[in-house]
C-alpha cells in the first residue's frame, strides 16, 4: 500500500497529462502569487532601502566572497535547519512540516511525471517517500495545531478556532491528511470514500498553491532574505543598530568599562540564567 | 517611545507578552506576531525589548514629541551578567556604545532560602528585629536604634 | 462566559502586588512563618513588575550607619522638612532604622552597589542616595520573594478585598481575575499585605498622544493600593499630598544624579539663577520655620521639594522660561557624561531616546526642564496612603493599635505606597516596610487574631458578578450600535480615564490651571466625580484586557475621590509647588499642623474626615 504509487491507479480515471498539467499550473500559481505579493507589498523595495540605511552605518565593507559564505550559512542554518525559531518545539515542528512538504511535493512530481508507469516494476522508494512526506507534514502540523498554536503564551487559539490567517496551515494539513487517507482508502476499499478523500486532497492542494497572495506561504521567500540581511549587518559592523557585546576579559573592554572588572571581578563568573530560567508562561 | 516589532525578526514566541508589565504586548491574531496594542500605555521600560530572543522589538520615540530617525537599542546578556546599549542620534552625530554590569553574582545563588535557616527565638519574635538583624544593620555588633538609645521621644505639636 | 473559579484556600499571608514592598513582605514572611502559607498575587510578571520594572540607577534611601554617615533620626528630620512637617515620624524612624539591613542584603544577593574608590563606602549620589547598576534590581528581589512564597500567581488583577463575615472590619482575603485566562481567582487568607502601587494617570498628563505613556510614575501604577484599601473601609491619610516633579522635559528623566552627583544646576531662560528671588515672597506664605535660606545654607537643611517647584512654576509663569539644566560644564568630563547617560538607561530609557531623537547632547546644550502633572503615591517626596499602626516601641497611643503597618482594618497590612505619612521610602524603604508588615502579620496570626474567619459563597458570587459586569454590559449594549466606540449606554475604560484626568486637572489643581484649586472648584469636582462613579457602573469592556483597564480605572477613581475630599478638608496651602488652595494661600500651622485622616463608609460611600495629631521626634 505505502509502497505503491497512488497516482498510477488514478491514471485510469484522470489521464496523466491532465495531472501533469495540474502540477505545472500549481507551480505557476505559486510563482505568480509570490511575484504579486512582492510587488504589491513592495517587500523587495523595503529590503533594498533597509540595506542602504544599514550600509551607511557599516564599519567595513563585506566582500562578495563573504556574502557568498553568509548566503551559504543562511541556507544551512535558517533555510535548512529553521534556526530562526527560538522555541525548540516550534523549530522541530517546523522542520517536520518543511521537510515533509518538500519531500511530498518532489515525490508527487516524480510520481506524476513518471506516468504512465513503465511495464513491470515500479520503484518502491518514491511512493514510500511520498507517504513519508505526507506523514511528516501531519506530525509537524498537528503538533503545531494542537500543542503549539493553542498556547502562544496563552494567547493561542483553541484548536477549533480557525481564522483566515490559518489558510496556509489548514490547507496544508488537509492536503497531507487527505492524500494519506485517499491512498489508504483506495488500496483498501476504493469506491466513493476514496473519491471523496481524493476530492478534498485536490481541493486542499489547489487552495494551498493558489492563495499565496493571501496566505503566509510567501514567508518562505522573504524569511531567508531577512536572515541573510541580518548576517550582513553583523558582518559589516552596523549590527542592525544593536550594541556590541564584547568579551568581558578583554583588556581593552576592561579599560573602556572599568565598572565591569570593578564589580564583577577580573574574570567574571558565568552567571547562569535569571529571568530566562523559567519558561515564559507566567499567568 | 512606544515599542514596535520588526516583521522580519519576530517569530511570535511570546516572550514579550509574558514579561510586559503593562499587558500591552500581544500576539496579533492574523499574522501571529507580537505587537504593541496600546502605545499610550507604554512606559518604554524596555522589559520586552530586553526579553526578546531575536532583538525583534525596538522603540520609536513618542510621536507627540520625539522626531524620527534615532535609535536606542539594547542587548541584555544574563549569562555574562551585563547589559549593552547603543545610542544613535537622529543626525548621526553620536553613535555611542555603553556597557554595565547587572549582577555581581550568579543569579539567585546567594539569596537565602528562608525556610531552611534556623527559626527565630521567642525573644527575637518579641523584639523589633527583622531577619539577619541586628547584624546586617551595621555589619558590626551594633544594635537596633531605638528612641532610648538615640535619646529621643515623640512629642505632639509644632516642632521643626 | 466560561471562566473558571479558582479558589486558593488556607492562606496565612497574602501579598497583593509584588513590587518592592510586596517582594519584601513575601521574602520576610517566610522567616517568621516557617510553616505558614505565603501567596503572592501580582498583576503582571513578578520579574518585571511595579515601579522598578525597568531598573533603578540609585537606591534613594540608605542611612549608611555602617560608615557612620547618618542616624535614622537624621532621615526623619529630612523627610519632615521636605514634606512641610506632615509625616508619620514613628513609621519613618522605624523604616530608617531597618533600611540598611535591607540594602546590605541586596548587595549579598548580587545587586551591583557602586563603591567610592577613595573611602570604600558606597558611592553617594547625595546624602541619602547611593548609586547602583540596577538594571536587574527587580528580577533580583523577585527571586528572593519567589524563594519564600508557596505560590506566585502572576497576571492576577486583584479588584477587591474579601471581608470576614463573622467579625466586623476584619479582612479575609482578596479576589481578582487573571488578565490572560479571564479566570476568577479567590484568595482566602488570614492576613493581607497590600503592597500595590500608587497612582499615575489620574491627572491629565502634559503629553497628548502616545506620549501620555511617558508618565513619570509607571502607567501600570493604577492606585490599586488606595482603591483596595478605601473600598474596604480602611482609614486613609494625607491623600491631598500629591506630588509634582521637576524633571527633564517630556521624557521625565530623573534629575537627582544630575543635581547631586554631576553637580549640574538650573537657570531660567535668560541664564539667571532664579530660585532665590522667590524666597522672600514664599517665606511670607509658609513662614520662616519652613523656609529660611540662610539657615538652609548654613546647616545644609534642604529646601523642601515643593518650594523649589514653586520657584520653578512662578518663574515660568513670569515669562522667563524655559528653565534649563546647566549640563554643559559638568559634561565636559567624559566620565561624568557617561554617568549621565547610564543614569537614564538604568531607569528612564525614554529620556535617552528623546535626546537621541532631538540630537540633545548635554555636552553642547543645556536641556529643558518642566514640572510634571501631579501624581498620588506614598514613597517619593510625598506620603499619601493608609493610616497605619506604628511599632510598639516608638509610636504614641494615637499611632498604635497592636501591629506594625496594620491599617484600621484588622489583619490588613500595608507596605510601600500603601502606607501613608512615610515619604522618602523609595525602593529600599518600601522593601523594608514590606518586611516589617510581614513580621507583624505573622505575629497577628500567632496571637490568635485570625480565628473563625468566615467568607460566604454569597460574598464570593457577588464580587464575581461585580468583576465581570463591564464585559456583560458591553455584550448587552454593543447590540445598540453599528460599529465604533460611541454608545449612549456605556463608556470604555479609555474614555472614562480621559474624563477622570480632565476633571482632576481642572478641579483638583493639575497642570493646565498651574496647580491651583479652591473650595468651590473642589466641590464641583466632587459632584462631577459622583456622576463619573455612576457612569463607571456602565463602563464596558470588550475583552479581558479592557476589563483590566476598567478595574484600574475604578481604583484610580476611588483614589481621586479621596484626593478631592482631603484637598477640600485641609483649608490651607501646605505645599506650594504641589498645589495651591487659592482661597487659603497661606500655610496655617495654628489650625493645620495635623494629619488629615479620612474614611469612606463601604456601605454608603460617604466620607468622614478628621484631624489626627502630628507627633515629632525630638530630643528627650
Amino acid at each position: 500500500m505505502v509502497a505503491s504509487n497512488p497516482f498510477a491507479e488514478l491514471s485510469a480515471l484522470i489521464p496523466p497529462a491532465v495531472m501533469q498539467a495540474y502540477v505545472v499550473l500549481m507551480i505557476l500559481l505559486v510563482i505568480g502569487g509570490t511575484l504579486l505579493d512582492v510587488m504589491h507589498k513592495k517587500s523587495a523595495k523595503y529590503f533594498f532601502e533597509r540595506g542602504q540605511t544599514l550600509k551607511k552605518l557599516a564599519k567595513r565593507e563585506v566582500s562578495s566572497a563573504e556574502k557568498i559564505r553568509l548566503g551559504v550559512s543562511t541556507v544551512a542554518n535558517e533555510v535548512l535547519a529553521s534556526g530562526e525559531f527560538d522555541n525548540p518545539d516550534r523549530r522541530r515542528s517546523h522542520l517536520f512540516i518543511m521537510y515533509g512538504f518538500v519531500i511530498f511535493v518532489v515525490t508527487t512530481g516524480i510520481l506524476i511525471f513518471g506516468l504512465p508507469a513503465a511495464e513491470g516494476e515500479t520503484a518502491i522508494l518514491v511512493p514510500l517517500l511520498w507517504h513519508l512526506g505526507a506523514l511528516m507534514i501531519c506530525i509537524g502540523g498537528y503538533w503545531f495545531w494542537f500543542k503549539i498554536r493553542v498556547d502562544v503564551r496563552s494567547e493561542g487559539h483553541q484548536w477549533y478556532d480557525v481564522h483566515l490567517s490559518d489558510l496556509f496551515i489548514v490547507s496544508l494539513l488537509m492536503m497531507a491528511t487527505f492524500a494519506l487517507l485517499w491512498s489508504l482508502l483506495e488500496s483498501v476499499v476504493g469506491g466513493l470514500l476514496a473519491d471523496i478523500a481524493l476530492f478534498i486532497f485536490i481541493a486542499a492542494a489547489t487552495t494551498l498553491f493558489s492563495t499565496v497572495f493571501w496566505s503566509k506561504f510567501a514567508h518562505m521567500f522573504y524569511k531567508p532574505a531577512a536572515a541573510f540581511q541580518k548576517k550582513v549587518a553583523k558582518a559589516d559592523g552596523s549590527r542592525d543598530k544593536l550594541p556590541d557585546l564584547p568579551e568581558l576579559t578583554d583588556p581593552l573592554v576592561k579599560q573602556r568599562y572599568p565598572d565591569i572588572p570593578e564589580y564583577m571581578g577580573d574574570n567574571p563568573p558565568y552567571m547562569g540564567l535569571g529571568i530566562k530560567r523559567e519558561a515564559p508562561n507566567h499567568y | 517611545m512606544p515599542t514596535f516589532v520588526y516583521m522580519t525578526r519576530c517569530d511570535g514566541c511570546g516572550q514579550c507578552v509574558d514579561i510586559c508589565p503593562s499587558d500591552i504586548m500581544h500576539i496579533d491574531t492574523t499574522i501571529r506576531r507580537a505587537y504593541n496594542i496600546e502605545p499610550n500605555m507604554c512606559w518604554e521600560c524596555y522589559s520586552c525589548v530586553k526579553a526578546c530572543p531575536h532583538n525583534a522589538i525596538d522603540v520609536r520615540g513618542y510621536a507627540d514629541f520625539a522626531p524620527l530617525g534615532h535609535s536606542v537599542r539594547v542587548r541584555r546578556d544574563e549569562e555574562k551578567g551585563v547589559i549593552a546599549w547603543r545610542i544613535i542620534f537622529r543626525n548621526g552625530s553620536k553613535d555611542m556604545d555603553l556597557l554595565a554590569p547587572i549582577t555581581t553574582k550568579p543569579w539567585g545563588k546567594h539569596i537565602p532560602q528562608l525556610a531552611d535557616v534556623p527559626p527565630p527565638s521567642q525573644e527575637m519574635r518579641d523584639s523589633q528585629l527583622l531577619f539577619n538583624e541586628p547584624k546586617y544593620i551595621r555589619l558590626d555588633d551594633g544594635d537596633l536604634h531605638t528612641l532610648e538609645s538615640n535619646g529621643l521621644k515623640m512629642k505632639e505639636g509644632v516642632y521643626y | 462566559m466560561a471562566y473558571k473559579t479558582i479558589i486558593e484556600d488556607g492562606i496565612d499571608v497574602l501579598v497583593v502586588g509584588a513590587g518592592l514592598g510586596g517582594t519584601g513582605a513575601a521574602f520576610e514572611a517566610r522567616y517568621w512563618g516557617k510553616d505558614k502559607k505565603i501567596v503572592i498575587a501580582e498583576k503582571a510578571n513578578i520579574d518585571r513588575s511595579g515601579a522598578v520594572a525597568q531598573g533603578l540607577y540609585a537606591i534613594n534611601c540608605y542611612m549608611g550607619t555602617r560608615f557612620g554617615e547618618n542616624k535614622p533620626e537624621d532621615h526623619v528630620r529630612y523627610a519632615r522638612i521636605d514634606l512641610m512637617g506632615m509625616v508619620r515620624e514613628d513609621l519613618l524612624f522605624d523604616m530608617a532604622r531597618h533600611v540598611d539591613s535591607t540594602v546590605h542584603q541586596f548587595e549579598d544577593w548580587g545587586l551591583p552597589l557602586m563603591r567610592n574608590p577613595k573611602t570604600g563606602a558606597y558611592q553617594r549620589e547625595g546624602r541619602w542616595q547611593i548609586m547602583i547598576h540596577g538594571e536587574s534590581y527587580k528580577p533580583i528581589v523577585a527571586e528572593a520573594a519567589k524563594k519564600s512564597a508557596d505560590k506566585v500567581f502572576n497576571r492576577i488583577c486583584v479588584t477587591h478585598l474579601l471581608m470576614d463575615e463573622s467579625k466586623q472590619n476584619r479582612v479575609a482575603g482578596a479576589v481578582g481575575f487573571n488578565v490572560r485566562t479571564g479566570n476568577y481567582h479567590v484568595f482566602k487568607s488570614k492576613t493581607v499585605v497590600v503592597a500595590a502601587g500608587g497612582a499615575s494617570n489620574i491627572f491629565k498628563p502634559r503629553s497628548v498622544g502616545e506620549g501620555s505613556g511617558r508618565v513619570w510614575y509607571a502607567p501600570w501604577s493604577s492606585g490599586s493600593a488606595y482603591g483596595l484599601l478605601i473600598r474596604a473601609g480602611a482609614k486613609m491619610t494625607q491623600m491631598e499630598n500629591r506630588i509634582v516633579l521637576a524633571r527633564f522635559k517630556d521624557g521625565y528623566g530623573p534629575v537627582g544624579a544630575y543635581f547631586l552627583h554631576l553637580k549640574t544646576y538650573t537657570q531660567n531662560g535668560i541664564g539667571e539663577e532664579y530660585e532665590s528671588k522667590w524666597w522672600p515672597q514664599l517665606q511670607e506664605m509658609v513662614g520662616a520655620e519652613y523656609l529660611d535660606p540662610e539657615v538652609s545654607h548654613r546647616t545644609h537643611r534642604p529646601i523642601p521639594t515643593c518650594l523649589r517647584n514653586h520657584a520653578f512654576i512662578s518663574e515660568v509663569n513670569a515669562g522667563r522660561g524655559p528653565i534649563h539644566m546647566v549640563t554643559m560644564e559638568a559634561f565636559q568630563d567624559p566620565h561624568l557624561e557617561e554617568i549621565g547617560w547610564h543614569n537614564f538607561l538604568g531607569m528612564t530609557v525614554g529620556q535617552a531616546v528623546l535626546w537621541a531623537a532631538t540630537d540633545v547632547d548635554p555636552k553642547n546644550e543645556n536641556p529643558e526642564l518642566t514640572t510634571s502633572e501631579p501624581y498620588v503615591m506614598g514613597s517619593h517626596a510625598t506620603g499619601c496612603g493608609a493610616w497605619c499602626s506604628g511599632p510598639e516601641d516608638v509610636s504614641p497611643p494615637e499611632y498604635f493599635w497592636g501591629y506594625n503597618r496594620m491599617t484600621t482594618v484588622e489583619g490588613l497590612f500595608g507596605a510601600g505606597d500603601a502606607v501613608g505619612g512615610t515619604p522618602h521610602a523609595f525602593s529600599s524603604g518600601s522593601f523594608t516596610e514590606g518586611r516589617l508588615a510581614a513580621k507583624a502579620a505573622c505575629k497577628y496570626i500567632d496571637d490568635g487574631k485570625a480565628g473563625g474567619i468566615r467568607v460566604s459563597d454569597a460574598q464570593i458570587k457577588r464580587l464575581q458578578a461585580e468583576i465581570y459586569k463591564p464585559m456583560e454590559h458591553y455584550r448587552v449594549y454593543r447590540n445598540e450600535i453599528t460599529a465604533g466606540t460611541v454608545n449612549p449606554n456605556y463608556i470604555n475604560p479609555r474614555q472614562g480615564l480621559d474624563r477622570l484626568q480632565k476633571l482632576m486637572d481642572e478641579y483638583a489643581g493639575g497642570v493646565t490651571v498651574s496647580y491651583m484649586t479652591n473650595e468651590k472648584l473642589l466641590n464641583i469636582g466632587l459632584k462631577k466625580m459622583k456622576m463619573l462613579e455612576e457612569d463607571l457602573e456602565k463602563v464596558a469592556a470588550e475583552n479581558i484586557h479592557e476589563l483590566l483597564r476598567a478595574w484600574e480605572l475604578k481604583h484610580r477613581h476611588l483614589t481621586s475621590e479621596a484626593v478631592l475630599h482631603h484637598t477640600l478638608f485641609r483649608k490651607e496651602t501646605r505645599w506650594p509647588g504641589y498645589y495651591y488652595r487659592g482661597d487659603a494661600m497661606k500655610l496655617d500651622d495654628e489650625n493645620w499642623h495635623v494629619l488629615t485622616v479620612s474614611r469612606r463608609d463601604p456601605d454608603t460611600g460617604e466620607y468622614t474626615m478628621e484631624k489626627a495629631p502630628c507627633y515629632h521626634l525630638v530630643e528627650a
